[in-house]
């Protein structure tokens, strides 16, 4: 360990102490099965090493102030402490490095408050955006964060990401539907982070805003332990439109069109590439195959109310179509739109090189792009996988896709997002070592374009998380002089996101 | 670890690394378990990954035996997992979470990891051959049929009316309802000579001798009156006929069996039971995991209640239903009770959202624990068939 000294476990003393803050034996679990379940989130991972990744003793707190004195205790003690929403993460974010506390928030679920008159909802960060939204919808509201893990990541776990939404282009992302949240500093201290001091606004200019700051860390600047969140209308109507291509660039294109329509309605535009079309068409039953003509798919979404997004429909179908494309009809657009969560990890769509079906794990690595240089990373992207699948045989393309990012204005930047399968049941050090490369080779074709290596997931893994020096570059001293202010240890998820080096 | 231990995880590698991999968890917050607990290691992601921990040597049985009871084996997660609804058509793929966790049991009793209430609920299934579903009060042979008291229903038959522990000595209502209605419609049926309990329950909680011993029971008795059709009211008896019997017995299984709900549905539809009865309720379903998750149920049990007159049926969509179990199943209620209790609770409380005045159910194990949290919510629980009884104008 670089700068600072760990304990090297949590020995019966600090459980001792752990269980007299949180006064529920239930709820201090040092046990091997709590650990275990605890050390891996869906990305793949090198199974023949997971016990490497245990905590030593998982809390399930339900209280800020029992979150701030497990955290201060550990931070006496300098044990590492890693904070876990929904496990959900694909970078890795909540996987412990060097064993230590974790906090699991999944008990802190509460609604606290629904103010429809300001229009915001307070949160614990353990609940789930679909549960949350079952709640909300008997109102005609809705917190709209919608990525594709909604059934399963929870909101904790989407700030400490800085997640990116599906339709994020009508209604912005994580960061930008969280008004103000409660923060358990990595000393402790239980602080509100809001725009100036006002738990319920939108916009302030009193003092630095830290909003930000506490979005996307990975866990490595604190705890939220409590948010206030937008709600939105419930939109009255959505509509969803997918259109098939014979060339990826006439997609492409069409792509350009439709994002810079200025459409107000418009939720997301998707162009998926002929990998993914393959892919998507893989024994798959939901998504109607289509001829082998068709090369990339563009799919487009409108929320709102019934009285702009049908008129602005058909403006949409005459775009989609503008430079080629086919309509695919009302039953694959309403119907793939629909199951729009489910489409992924799907381990049974992985191939190895022969094509025989094997059980493969999903890693996507996403980055954030700009429109201008999607074809050519595609095609760089789409070389690199195609090199290690050839000399590993473990790996497989599972295509990519280009989703609006940008909120409200969705015509510039992209999350651009490649899908590699890969046969986790044969991972060893050294093909573990060969994805580690691949993804790093991904990452700086990134960088290359002038674009960042990950718009949602975090680079938080080894791979990318060596990166993140060389991306944010002049800033990076304003980062580590930030970190080491508010973790003066180190306790704060370490290892992540290459900020040890803050105490070097 | 032991060689029991690895032989298992081996043999059920294959499909836990079909979730290992994707291990999204879409599952957790359908499952009605983790909803009360919201204990990672209580999900259908930790139990596939309990054998893959199994098969590398992190954890043994006895590490994962208290996560195992954490389940219902309602199947919600199995109907979530995008890798059943995805790919589940092409190759005909079902996540088993349930087949799982009753295997994990197995190999809990096997290994001498068993749990206490189980054991001795189990030990008093063997000495009894009927579940002690009245606590202290043993339960016999000689009152498995005392619901019947009046009925005047024959012992034998081409059609044996199979009875559920619980509804044989706990809520006999039921059973007299469901009777009396295949008497209405001039439904011929027998009773067994010497009735035991199915088997499923001691199955779902790991007990496998136990558990094929009262099987072999039950079929010797059935083939002993030439039975060639059973009819099973309680969904948990239909699960236990329909799949644990099949594997037990294999080709040798004869029996046709049918499914009560169904049954009454179709008297009902033909013309056989007339409901004139109105009964001014306003009520809403609970779909029994048995029936809606695990088979595939929920069309009949609906349209028996729009059969009858004078209800106001407020309905919510079988899917939103997924995420909804009383708790009563899998052996939970015996192991955490209170755990059924609030899962119990919670789906009174989704209920009375609906402003409705009762809540019916169709599966005697959901009984008990909803009607108590009804109790307290101050909601109705009604069984089906009885609701359906008394519009049929049948006196209890
Ligand atoms: C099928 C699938 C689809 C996905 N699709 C998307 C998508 O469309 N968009 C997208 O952005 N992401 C997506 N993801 C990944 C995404 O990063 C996570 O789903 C989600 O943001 C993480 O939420 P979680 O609750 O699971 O957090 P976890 O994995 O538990 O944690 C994520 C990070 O946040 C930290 N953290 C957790 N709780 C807190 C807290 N209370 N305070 C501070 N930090 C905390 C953790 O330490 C960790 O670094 C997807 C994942 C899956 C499995
Ligand atoms: S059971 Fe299915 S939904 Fe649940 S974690 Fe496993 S793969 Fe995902
Ligand atoms: S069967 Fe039901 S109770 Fe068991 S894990 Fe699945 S969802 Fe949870």
């Amino acid at each position: 360990m670089r700068g600072v000294a760990f304990k090297s476990a949590v020995d019966d003393h600090v459980l001792d102490e752990l269980r007299a803050i949180i006064g529920d034996d239930a709820r201090v679990r040092p046990d091997q099965s709590s650990r275990a379940f605890r050390s891996r989130v869906p990305a793949p991972f090198p199974v023949h090493r997971w016990a490497d990744h245990f905590p030593d003793v998982v809390i399930l707190p339900k209280t800020a102030v029992e979150v701030s004195e497990v955290v201060k205790l550990a931070n006496r003690h300098r044990i590492p402490i890693v904070p876990r929403a929904g496990g959900t993460g694909l970078s890795d974010g909540a996987v412990p490095l060097r064993g230590g506390i974790m906090i699991d928030c999944k008990l802190m679920n509460q609604i606290h408050e629904i103010d429809l008159v300001d229009r915001t909802v307070t949160v614990g960060p353990g609940i789930n955006m679909l549960k949350l939204n079952e709640e909300l919808r008997k109102y005609g509201v809705i917190y709209p964060d919608d990525p594709a893990s909604y059934p399963c990541s929870l909101v904790g776990g989407r700030i400490g990401t800085g997640g990116w939404s599906l339709l994020g282009a009508r209604y912005g992302h994580t960061r930008d539907l969280v008004i103000s949240m409660e923060v358990v500093l990595p000393t402790g201290e239980i602080v509100e982070i809001s725009e100036g001091g006002g738990r319920k606004l939108r916009k302030s200019s009193t003092g630095l805003t830290l909003k930000q700051l506490f979005t996307g860390h990975q866990g490595t600047l604190g705890i939220t332990t409590q948010a206030t969140l937008e709600l939105v209308p419930r939109p009255e109507t959505e509509f969803a439109a997918f259109f098939a291509f014979d060339d990826y660039m006439k997609a492409y294109e069409t792509v350009g069109v439709l994002t810079r329509c200025g459409l107000a309605t418009l939720a997301g535009v998707v162009l998926f590439d002929e990998w993914k079309i393959a892919y998507l068409r893989r024994d798959d039953e939901a998504y109607i195959p289509q001829p082998e003509s068709v090369k990339a798919v563009v799919a487009v979404a409108m929320y709102g109310r019934r009285l702009e997004v049908e008129p602005a429909s058909r403006e949409i179908m005459r775009l989609g179509r503008s430079r080629g494309g086919r309509y695919l009809g009302d039953e694959i657009s309403a119907g793939d739109w629909a199951s729009r969560h489910d489409r992924y990890a799907t381990p049974l769509h992985g191939r190895d090189l022969d094509g025989q079906a094997v059980i493969m794990s999903w890693h996507c690595e996403d980055a954030a792009l700009n429109y201008s240089v999607l074809p050519q990373v595609r095609e760089e992207w789409h070389a690199i996988v195609a090199r290690y699948r050839e000399r590993y045989g473990i790996f497989d393309d599972w295509g990519m896709f280009a989703y609006t990012s940008g909120p409200h204005k969705p015509w510039a930047d992209y999350l651009v997002e490649i899908d590699v399968g890969i046969w986790e049941q044969k991972l060893d050090d050294e093909t573990w070592a060969a994805w580690v490369s691949c993804k790093r080779e991904i990452a700086e074709v990134s960088l290359r374009y002038g674009g960042s290596i990950t718009a949602c997931h975090g680079a938080t893994r080894e791979g990318d998380a060596e990166l993140v020096p060389q991306e944010l570059g002049s800033a990076w001293p304003v980062v580590k002089a930030i970190k080491r202010a508010l973790d003066p240890n180190n306790v704060m998820n370490p290892g992540k996101q290459s900020l040890d080096e803050a105490y070097e | 670890m032991g060689d029991q231990e690895l032989e298992f995880a081996q043999r059920w590698r294959d499909n836990a690394y079909g979730c290992f991999s994707s291990g999204h968890k879409f599952c957790r917050e359908v499952c009605p378990v983790m909803q009360v607990t919201r204990n990672e290691n209580h999900t259908p992601t930790a139990f596939h990954a309990s054998i893959v921990a199994m098969e590398k040597g992190l954890v043994n049985v006895e590490d994962v035996a208290d996560d195992f009871v954490h389940c219902t084996q309602c199947g919600a997660c199995e109907l979530r997992c995008p890798n059943t609804l995805m790919t589940g058509d092409f190759y005909r793929h079902r996540t088993r979470t349930v087949d799982v966790v009753k295997a994990m049991r197995a190999l809990m009793v096997e290994t001498g990891n068993e749990r206490e209430a189980w054991k001795l609920w189990n030990e008093r299934l063997a000495l009894d051959h009927n579940e002690p579903v009245l606590g202290d009060t043993r339960v016999s042979q000689a009152h498995v049929a005392d619901w019947a008291i009046g009925l005047d229903i024959p012992v034998g038959g081409e059609t044996i009316l199979f009875v559920d522990c619980e509804a044989a000595f706990f809520r006999t209502s039921y059973t007299r309802a469901f009777a009396q209605l295949l008497q209405k419609a001039g439904f011929a049926f027998g009773l067994m000579r010497e009735q035991w309990c199915c088997g499923g329950p001691a199955a779902e909680m790991g007990y496998q001798d136990l558990a094929l011993k009262h099987a072999t029971h039950n079929v010797e008795d059935w083939r002993a009156v030439g039975a060639k059709r059973i009819i099973a009211p309680d969904p948990h008896d239909y699960i236990a006929f329909t799949e644990d019997y099949p594997k037990y017995f294999g080709e040798d299984y004869e029996f046709e069996i049918v499914l009560g709900v169904e049954l009454v549905n179709d008297l009902v539809k033909d013309g056989r039971i007339a409901l004139t009865h109105p009964v001014e309720r306003t009520v809403t379903y609970h779909d029994p995991c048995r029936l809606n998750k695990r088979k595939g149920v929920h069309e009949a049990p609906r349209e028996l209640i729009r059969a009858i007159p004078g209800l106001t049926f407020k309905d919510v969509d079988r899917v939103t239903q997924w995420s909804y179990c009383s708790g009563g199943g899998g052996g939970l209620p015996i192991e955490k009770p209170e755990i059924t209790r609030e899962i119990s609770r919670r789906r009174v409380a989704k209920a009375a959202e609906l402003e409705v005045d009762t809540l019916i159910s169709a599966c005697p194990w959901s009984e008990r624990p909803l009607s108590e949290a009804g109790h307290e919510a101050n909601l109705g629980v009604m069984d089906l068939f009885e609701l359906v009884a008394v519009s049929a104008g049948i006196e209890p």
